[in-house]
């Protein structure tokens, strides 16, 4: 406790005026959107990777592209298709002709930030290469096994699955995202701002030609913070207190999503994992030293939709994840066994007193 | 010679005659054959008069007729006609009966034989086998109780279905505590000082739930509920009492526990409906 204190008191205006600064960078090219920032400085804190979630043109690229500007981290954006191979995005070993020797040629997975842009576009092959890549924070090319940079974060972003052409990623792989979040449109004043500031931008001369200028032109290249700044924040979200009774939270929610009688499959030690992590990294971003429920109702949907799938019964019935989770969020006991064997404790305990 | 050659005929013919008169009185008749019908005429045989038995029997070997019945003194005198329909020796006796139906008696065998008109070796066809017909009704008594059974299922399986649920309801409004009856153990453990760690987390989510379900909350999206919660004038600072109680970190014992809990400390289960706290 006295440590996590002094660790934030270290240096808490330089945080908060990192993580301020990050945002409001954000904030003038992007409209709203103010949970999906919070998300994405969630991740970067945590380096737990990000996946987006929302129909195209609702700004996720533009989110991640602002986000890589506003520090100085290296940059990478892969559009996912069809297409795409392995090796596209890991790298390859090739025969040198002049050496006559093999070289390693590094792929763009060799960054501070990967924006994976409609993953689910991809071959499941080359989903569960960059994945696997994402775990275990290593490349293999040829024989050699090279680490990959840290910090290191991956924001991917996927259409609904509705959309025709695209590859489901199974619960197996959504799990290693920390956060899958799913955006909402923009509200009617949001958008309207969204189009004002669209129809400022103007023409861009081109040499003889000319362009509609788009926000990517717009963005300021000057970052607002240095990896330095990053580490610092990472240190002061790490350090944030986490009470028992959070812990206790996280840990009922958790195994009430493995006794609901409406889940097939529920929720990994990853999640409970996440759910802290992220909880932390929330805290520090809103000034706290310390966890709250909040955090937890907050981030919950994020942490642990994506890792719950409900049975066939209830899917019939018409009940929907997110209603489920929450009837398990306030739900008192600890799940069915759990709860029957503490009935059992007091009623021992009674029948001694 | 015409007169001659004539004559001379004559007398062939005639000596042939003679000879198969001899001939055909001296050797018995020549026993017929299958299928061709022989009369034994003024068979007298002993006791009451004969008949023949009615046959009844597709595969009886000889079929009898009693053609004429003549009294005999006491006894009585019969043309029998018989048609054999297997070769061999067949004892008339088995197809006729007293007219009185008084047992036969010491009636004398009454043999004959009939030949075959089939070489013997002959393969015969395989025997006839003649088949139950269906029961009347058959398919549509199947088909019913078919049918029958089907509804007795579907109705089993409805009605085995629904009482469960029925039964579940019964059971919700009696049994299952409601939200208030969960947290006043909690509450009052607390007060005492003597909750562990799920517990105190329980108390927590528990008077959360309270309170979304108090001020009509819970179709609310969780963290909007909560912030909402925190703007309202009671329960907003309960929520920081009970952070700075269980999350923040430092001395514990700033937090009154007992004045913070008084108002839950008693709350009317009524009031709340039965579901709290989720199933
Ligand atoms: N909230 C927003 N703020 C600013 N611009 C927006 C917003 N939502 C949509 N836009 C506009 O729509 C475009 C969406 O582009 P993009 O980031 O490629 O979307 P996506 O990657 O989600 O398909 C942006 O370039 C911008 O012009
Ligand atoms: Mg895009």
């Amino acid at each position: 406790m006295s440590e996590s204190n002094s660790a934030l008191l270290k240096s808490p205006e330089s945080v908060v005026k990192f993580l301020d600064g990050v945002r409001d960078r954000i904030g003038t090219v992007v409209v709203g959107q103010d949970v999906v920032v919070e998300r994405i400085l969630i991740a970067l804190l945590t380096s737990g990777h990000l996946l987006l979630e929302g129909v195209p043109g609702l700004a996720k690229t533009l989110l991640v592209s602002c986000l890589a500007k506003s520090i100085s981290l290296q940059f990478a954006r892969v559009q996912f298709t069809i297409d795409l191979l392995p090796s596209d995005i890991l790298g390859s070993e090739i025969l040198d002709q002049r050496t006559n020797e093999f070289r390693v040629n590094k792929g763009p997975i060799f960054t501070n930030l990967l924006l994976a842009d409609e993953i689910n576009r991809a071959a499941p092959k080359v989903q569960s290469a960059l994945l696997e890549a994402m775990q275990e924070r290593r490349v293999t090319l040829g024989r050699e096994s090279f680490r990959l940079p840290s910090p290191f974060l991956v924001i991917a972003t996927q259409n609904p699955v509705e959309q025709a052409g695209t590859f489901e990623l199974p619960e197996a792989q959504l799990d290693r995202f920390m956060l899958r979040h799913r955006l909402q449109y923009p509200t009617p004043t949001e958008e309207l701002e969204v189009l004002k500031r669209n129809m400022a931008l103007g023409i861009r001369r081109d040499g003889p030609g000319a362009v509609a200028r788009t926000e990517f032109d717009v963005m300021e290249d000057r970052p607002v913070g240095t990896i330095q700044d990053l580490v610092e924040a990472m240190e002061a979200a790490a350090a944030v207190h986490v009470s028992d009774t959070f812990l206790e939270h996280v840990v009922d929610a958790i195994t009430r999503t493995r006794n609901h009688p409406d889940i097939e499959l529920g929720a990994s030690p990853r999640a409970g994992i996440a759910l802290i992590k992220a909880a932390k990294a929330r805290a520090l971003i809103r000034g706290r030293a310390y966890v709250v429920p909040d955090d937890l109702y907050a981030l919950a949907p994020d942490v642990i939709l994506h890792r719950i799938r409900l049975n066939y019964e209830a899917l019939a019935d018409g009940k929907r994840a997110e209603d489920v989770l929450v009837e398990i969020l306030h739900d008192l006991t600890r799940g069915k066994q759990a709860g029957k064997a503490r009935e059992a404790v007091a009623l021992a305990a009674e029948s001694r007193a | 010679m015409p007169l001659g050659s004539t004559g001379r005929g004559a007398m062939l013919v005639f000596c042939l005659w003679m000879v198969g008169l001899a001939w055909a009185e001296e050797a018995p008749p020549r026993p017929p054959t299958v299928g061709i019908p022989r009369r034994l005429e003024g068979l007298v045989l002993p006791g009451t008069e004969l008949e023949a038995i009615p046959s009844a029997d597709r595969k009886a070997p000889v079929m009898v007729q009693v053609l004429r019945v003549y009294p005999h003194g006491s006894l009585f005198r019969y043309d029998i006609e018989y048609t054999g329909l297997e070769p061999g020796t067949h004892d008339l006796r088995k197809f006729l009966r007293r007219k009185d139906r008084s047992p036969l008696g010491d009636l004398p065998a009454v043999q004959v034989e009939i030949l075959p008109v089939l070489p013997p070796g002959q393969v015969k066809p395989n025997e006839l086998t003649i088949e139950k017909g269906p029961s009347l009704g058959g398919y549509w008594m199947l088909v019913t109780a078919l049918g029958a059974g089907w509804v007795a299922v579907l109705v089993a399986l409805i009605v085995s279905f629904f009482p469960g649920k029925k039964q579940g309801k019964r059971g919700e409004v009696v049994h299952p505590p409601s939200l208030a009856e969960k947290l006043r153990p909690l509450v009052e453990g607390a007060v005492r000082g003597d909750l562990s760690g799920s517990q105190l987390a329980g108390l927590e989510r528990g008077l959360l739930a309270w309170w979304r379900k108090r001020l009509d909350l819970e179709k609310c999206d969780p963290s909007e509920a909560l912030e909402r919660l925190r703007r309202h004038p009671e329960a907003g600072p309960l929520l920081t009492q009970l952070e700075s109680w269980l999350h923040k970190p430092g001395p514990a014992g700033v937090v009154d526990v007992q004045s913070l809990l008084e108002p839950y400390r008693n709350l009317p289960a009524g009031e709340m409906d039965t579901t709290g706290g989720a199933a």
